[in-house]
């Protein structure tokens, strides 16, 4: 017979620790977390192309690396010291590469739980596919990580609030990898912005190229090495395909969901930032759109979504492919539509993410609106492991950007537009979109 | 003109041309609808995208009893096929579920024994449950079909999909589409279903039944508890922490020792979750000493979690405890008391 431990409801975790004690390792870092000047301790899931840009080689560490530009920043301070000391992603030869590349002995797992259990990490890094994103985090928040996530923060918009929740529960950093908060273009549109330069803002319009059709590959047994059924994880069952797997997953609505996701969470990011609209949505969707006729992938070659906001009042519209700016060239980027003048911002992720030279000549007036001006995105993670602040894309932001590009994609599945509640977070007039915003998950894979 | 020796009726004849036309015009109809299914069809068996195209941007527009031939279409060998009589499948879907509960149907609301008064929806429902029951339909038949009858059934095919809750090749399909069916009947489901189901599959249903947040599982939470598969022990208790009602009693928490240690993780995270909805259940009692015990635990982000509890709670007593952090040798604790603290006094102020 086995001997139970009989607690009260009044005693659930002394009691669970007395219980638990021969078999758990206390970890120095537990007792004595490194000081601020020490490195940080980092571990890595998913080991894709974008992941191992975030890795922390050995060689690195005695020596003042500048952040990857990419990530935003002035270029003006150098990383702190930190070490890829743990990795994991579902496929050996991406694992393998990524301890090469990091040198040294870092752990090496193939179930991401491991890597959590591990008690000697600052945070963990996760570029794993779309649909992972919510579980792998909050699974890091009940581990006690901090979490520097790729965007956008969540399949669903249940996914993002419980994402929220587990953020909030544990007291962790969790920083979305919209990186284009931390680009200097976008920091001088919005003061630019806030700071009235093109009167108020009633509109505002993205563009952007339309989305791959993928050919017609044919499914396959997965390659030797990927573990494709945890790959899956809470995802559907279906048969490996490589054109929808390892990258290109993001133009499959099961996994990713088109550009309105990928490059929407930058964009429309830069749009919530300097609108001020962190906190709150919509209260209208409604996208058209035209499918690919042929091809594997099934998120839409062309769509345009109109985003309505009320108090203040304002339009946002994603269009693929939209209408370019006049001021700059560049395949995508969002026009600020004020009642005085007009302010382009191109891209919105990358290092290319411009905007006009009258809003980087603004200096903001004495009294003016002071804008928050990010180190880097990573810089800016890393900082606030440390102060414990919000991140410049904390989950709550990022959630709330997450849910337009679900917004945007469920109305152009339905065909229907979508009166949405901003607080509560139900759309009113639709009960199979309800439905849609959430999922139950797979196997073992639950929120 | 009249046969000779035949009285003429006028009035008569009259009704007999009229029942004639009109047969005539159902006929013509019924062969015009039967024409353009077939032209439907061919459009998604063909080899040319656009005819593809054609066909499944207006499956919409097809009566529902199209459906049973395009989900055989979901296993052709040619991959451009199958898209498209998933994108069919999809938008004959979509186009019946903006309204879902036959009660704001009023009198439109039709019965599913009776085809003849089935509203839309219900006729989309009815050919996609003849689906799951077919006996000669594939796996990816009745998985595409139960993913599809998650977004627009209702509490009365409940039954008719839970029946196949023990199919070891559907149950998976199955639990995902009573997950997600609103309504008292799908919980009831899930708890039926638990009686009967496989141990290895006892964790899947209880997931479900804590992410539905069901009142009436908490006993099969605790139950389940007990268990000495500490898979199922574990799934019960996380269950239980999801669903967050006090079951009135003591319990019997899974026994830490036979539970891995991500479990153990699970096994916290499950309390404080309990713990959070006892707040915000306007129970703070129950969760006050959950989180003092939580305070004293080594682990930084349960003293955090516990920290952050406390304040929610934002009495005199959680003001002390909090207080005693206010000084931790962690830094992240420290931090984290200090941020509760001023939210704490600003609350006051």
């Amino acid at each position: 017979m086995r001997e139970q431990a009989r607690v009260t409801r009044r005693s659930f975790l002394s009691g669970a620790a007395s219980t638990s004690l021969g078999v758990t390792i206390i970890p120095s870092s537990v007792i004595a977390k490194p000081a601020p000047s020490d490195r940080l301790n980092i571990g890595h899931i998913g080991l894709g192309g974008r992941g191992r840009r975030f890795l922390r080689p050995l060689a690195h560490l005695d020596q003042k690396v500048v952040p990857w530009e990419n990530l935003g920043g002035a270029g003006d301070r150098y990383m702190r010291p930190a070490l890829s000391t743990a990795l994991c992603d579902v496929d050996s030869s991406r694992l393998d590469m990524s301890a090469t590349m990091v040198g040294g002995r870092p752990r090496l797992f193939k179930d991401f739980r491991r890597l959590l259990e591990l008690k000697d990490l600052d945070a963990v890094y996760i570029a794993s596919p779309d649909h992972w994103h919510a579980l792998m985090t909050i699974m890091a928040c009940q581990a006690g990580k901090d979490v520097y996530v790729e965007k956008p923060a969540a399949k669903t918009v249940e996914e993002g609030r419980a994402m929220v929740t587990a953020a909030q529960r544990y007291g962790r950093v969790v920083q979305v990898g919209s990186q284009g908060r931390s680009q200097e273009a976008a920091y001088h549109a919005k003061k630019y912005i806030n700071n009235g330069q093109i009167g108020t803002v009633r509109e505002v319009k993205c563009w952007h190229y339309e989305n791959p059709r993928g050919d017609w590959t044919p499914n396959s047994e997965p390659p030797p090495g990927l573990d494709y059924d945890s790959w899956l994880g809470p995802a559907r069952t279906i048969p490996f395909n490589r054109t929808r797997t390892h990258g290109s997953f993001r133009w499959m609505l099961d996994f990713g969901g088109g550009q309105i996701r990928d490059r929407g969470a930058h964009v429309m990011s830069v749009a919530q930032w300097v609108m001020n609209a962190d906190n709150t949505g919509p209260v209208s969707v409604e996208a058209t759109g035209e499918p690919h006729r042929g091809g594997i992938y099934d998120s839409p070659m062309h769509m345009t979504v109109t985003y309505e906001y009320k108090d203040p009042d304002w339009t946002l519209i994603w269009a693929q492919p939209g209408e370019p700016s006049q001021e700059l060239d560049a395949r995508y980027g969002a026009v600020y539509w004020g009642d005085n003048d007009r302010l382009t911002v191109t891209y919105g992720d990358r290092n290319t993410t411009d905007t006009e030279q009258k809003a980087k000549d603004y200096e903001i007036p004495y009294g003016g609106v002071e804008v928050f001006k990010s180190p880097g995105h990573g810089e800016n993670f890393e900082d606030c492991i440390i102060s414990r602040e919000k991140p410049v894309m904390d989950i709550e932001s990022a959630h709330r950007v997450s849910i337009l590009c679900i917004l945007g994609n469920i109305s152009y599945r339905l065909q229907r537009k979508l009166e949405w509640d901003p607080v509560n977070e139900r759309v009113r007039n639709d009960q199979e979109a309800n439905r849609m915003l959430s999922r139950p998950g797979r196997g073992p894979w639950h929120l | 003109m009249p046969e000779e020796g035949v009285m003429f009726n006028p009035m008569t004849t009259t009704k007999t041309i009229s029942k004639v036309t009109a047969a005539a015009g159902a006929l013509t109809a019924i062969a015009a609808a039967a024409e353009a299914e077939d032209r439907f069809l061919q459009g998604l068996r063909s080899d040319d995208e656009d005819a593809n195209y054609e066909s499944w941007s207006s499956a919409a527009d097809m009566d529902p009893s199209v459906i049973p031939a395009v989900s055989e279409l979901l296993l052709s060998k040619k991959p451009n096929v199958r898209k498209a009589a998933e994108e069919s499948l999809k938008n004959i879907v979509h186009s019946v579920g903006k309204v879902i509960d036959p009660r704001s149907l009023g009198a439109n609301a039709g019965r599913p024994d009776d085809p003849g008064r089935m509203d839309p929806r219900q006729r989309v429902v009815a050919q996609l449950r003849s689906i799951v029951d077919g006996n000669k339909r594939q796996q990816v038949e009745k998985a595409t079909a139960l993913r599809h009858l998650s977004l627009i059934a209702t509490t009365d095919d409940v039954p008719s999909i839970a029946a196949h809750v023990h199919n070891a090749q559907l149950r998976e399909e199955v639990v995902f589409c009573l997950e997600r069916l609103p309504g008292k009947a799908a919980e009831e489901a899930l708890l039926a279903a638990l009686q009967g189901a496989a141990d290895d599959f006892k964790p899947r249903i209880l997931a479900a039944l804590g992410h539905r947040r069901a009142d009436e599982a908490v006993a099969v939470c605790v139950e389940a508890m007990r268990s000495p598969d500490p898979q199922i022990a574990i799934a019960g208790l996380k269950a239980w922490g999801r669903i967050g009602t006090s079951s009135g009693a003591e319990i019997e928490l899974p026994d830490r020792d036979s539970l891995t240690e991500w479990q153990n993780v699970e096994f916290d995270d499950s309390v404080l979750r309990y713990a959070d909805a006892q707040v915000d259940k306007g129970n703070p009692d129950e969760a006050e000493p959950i989180y003092l015990d939580a305070l004293q635990r080594e682990e930084e982000h349960l003293q955090c979690a516990a920290i952050i509890g406390l304040a929610r709670i934002g009495t005199a007593s959680t003001a002390a405890a909090i207080f005693g952090k206010l000084r931790s040798g962690n830094q992240i604790v420290r931090i984290t008391a200090r941020q509760a603290w001023t939210s704490l006094a600003r609350d006051e102020g």
